[in-house]
């Protein structure tokens, strides 16, 4: 089963848009909504904290609009 | 080094789903081990913590301190704030409960645990383990360690965000029109009458509503849920839900003492839920209505037949998908039914403007209902605005 590989503050993919899942806290509440609505399931949540697979996300911005509290960003 | 282990039914997660399930098939003869991946059951609680009540005998859940307030009635709000309310009279038993949704989960494990479950905590399942194209239990990681439970049945009761059906290859995906994103606060010292769950419709939750649950003593749940297709200039649930609560003088000046967020499925029944070895149930299963977003009676009815296949599974040595087809069957016999029909009217809900609502909620505010049902609303609101209900012949 794949694993998350990279954290969410890594580097952007060159042609990419880059995607930040804010997971510090400061934002993210941990309830797990990215996760469930990811359509290629590269967003994972291991108690408190967030990652997604830099390789697989095509930055469809899904998440972004299911986020209750404007924790993620693509820019 | 964990050993490895076997077990007749393996159940990852422990919500009501999942300990329904284990406790009705525990109950029913099987050997059942229960996965939990946090070190407490229950918490954090993700939930509105209103519910139904007419279904708790059925599954055997008998009251207990989890009940917060019992409410009498439910009351719909327009968006120009015309009410109607929703009595025990024309919802029957239907009305119910404020919970303490952690106690409530709680309870559910208890009653698993004592007809023989065997619960683990901090216990995670990483990966499905499978043979020949079945499943055949799961790789667990407990306390750190990872080692292999195997399980002729397996069941996959892991939430919103269910991992378990996707590894298995059944199609849990959603789409943006499909999903509600959801927000609460807890709140005190808020104007709320404890007699009634409200409900606020219309542009201030596009797709969706914003609840005020009470839990007495000036304490309430104050929610929303939008539809993420819906949620315009990427404005997120707590941009709605603060402004709502700010053109509220009565919960303004309310304090917020918690926060919850969430992901809630308003989408159709899966097709599939179950495959060889495995069963999903629950909202891991997208069972929650449609309409009004309640997952755990639906759960709970669902887990019920689920713990119960599970074992004639294992005692007929049978965990093919052709088998489990006795709960794909049961438990569409009993919600499908009422699933499909609530998808629908949320569908045309969803598309309903403002003026529209404002319409249907002062019709119904102003006639006596018998019984409450699609059929009774849209004649009621025919008859005084035959043009509102043009688009619902298909109802009628």
């Amino acid at each position: 089963m794949r694993r998350p590989r990279w954290t969410a503050e890594v580097r952007p993919v060159p042609n990419k848009k880059s995607l930040h899942i804010e997971s510090s806290g400061q934002l993210c509440i941990y309830c797990g909504a990215c996760v469930g609505i990811c359509p290629l399931n590269c967003i994972y949540l291991d108690e408190t904290r967030i990652t997604f697979d830099e390789k697989v996300c095509t930055r469809c911005e899904v998440c972004v609009k299911a986020c209750p509290v404007g924790a993620i960003e693509i820019g | 080094m964990v050993p490895n282990e076997k077990t007749d039914v393996l159940v990852i997660g422990a919500g009501p789903a999942g300990s329904m399930t284990a406790k009705w098939a525990a109950k029913s003869g099987s050997r059942v081990l229960m996965l939990e991946k946090r070190q407490e059951i229950g918490s954090p609680v993700r939930c509105g913590e209103g519910m139904s009540k007419d279904w708790l005998g059925e599954v055997g859940i008998k009251p207990g301190r989890w009940i917060n307030v019992e409410v009498e009635g439910a009351r719909i709000y327009s968006p120009s704030e015309k009410v109607f309310e929703i009595n025990e009279k024309h919802a029957g038993n239907e009305v119910g409960y404020v919970v303490e949704r952690d106690e409530f989960d709680k309870q559910l494990a208890i009653d698993a645990a004592n007809a023989g479950v065997e619960v683990r905590l901090k216990s995670a399942a990483v990966a499905l383990l499978k043979e020949n194209g079945r499943i055949v239990g799961a790789r667990v990681k407990e306390f750190g360690e990872t080692h292999e439970i195997r399980a002729p049945i397996t069941i996959g009761a892991d939430g919103f965000e269910s991992q378990i059906g996707r590894w298995a290859g059944i199609s849990t995906n959603i789409a943006m029109r499909d999903m509600d994103t959801c927000l609460q606060y807890r709140m005190t010292n808020v104007g709320c009458d404890v007699r009634y769950c409200d409900f606020y419709l219309g542009k201030v939750a596009p797709g969706g509503y914003v609840w005020v649950f009470p839990k007495g003593e000036g304490l309430a749940n104050v929610g929303i849920g939008v539809q993420v297709s819906q949620v315009q200039n990427l404005a997120d649930a707590r941009t709605y839900l603060d402004r709502w609560i700010a053109a509220h003088p009565e919960y303004a000046k309310g304090k917020k003492i918690d926060m919850v967020g969430g992901g809630v499925s308003i989408s159709a029944p899966l097709k599939q839920t179950v495959t060889d070895g495995l069963m999903l149930v629950g909202d891991a299963a997208r069972m929650i209505d449609p309409l009004t977003g309640g997952g755990i009676a639906n759960g709970c009815i669902a887990g019920k037949i689920c713990g119960t296949v599970a074992t004639e599974a294992v005692t007929a040595g049978d965990p093919s998908k052709e088998f489990l087809q006795r709960y794909e069957k049961g438990w569409r016999a009993r919600l499908e039914e009422k699933l499909y029909r609530n998808w629908l009217a949320k569908e045309k809900l969803v598309s309903l403007s403002d003026e529209t609502f404002d319409k249907i909620i002062e019709v119904l505010a102003g006639v006596k209902l018998e019984k409450l049902n699609v059929h009774n609303i849209l004649k009621a609101v025919h008859t005084k605005y035959p043009e509102v209900t043009k688009e619902f012949e298909a109802f009628l």
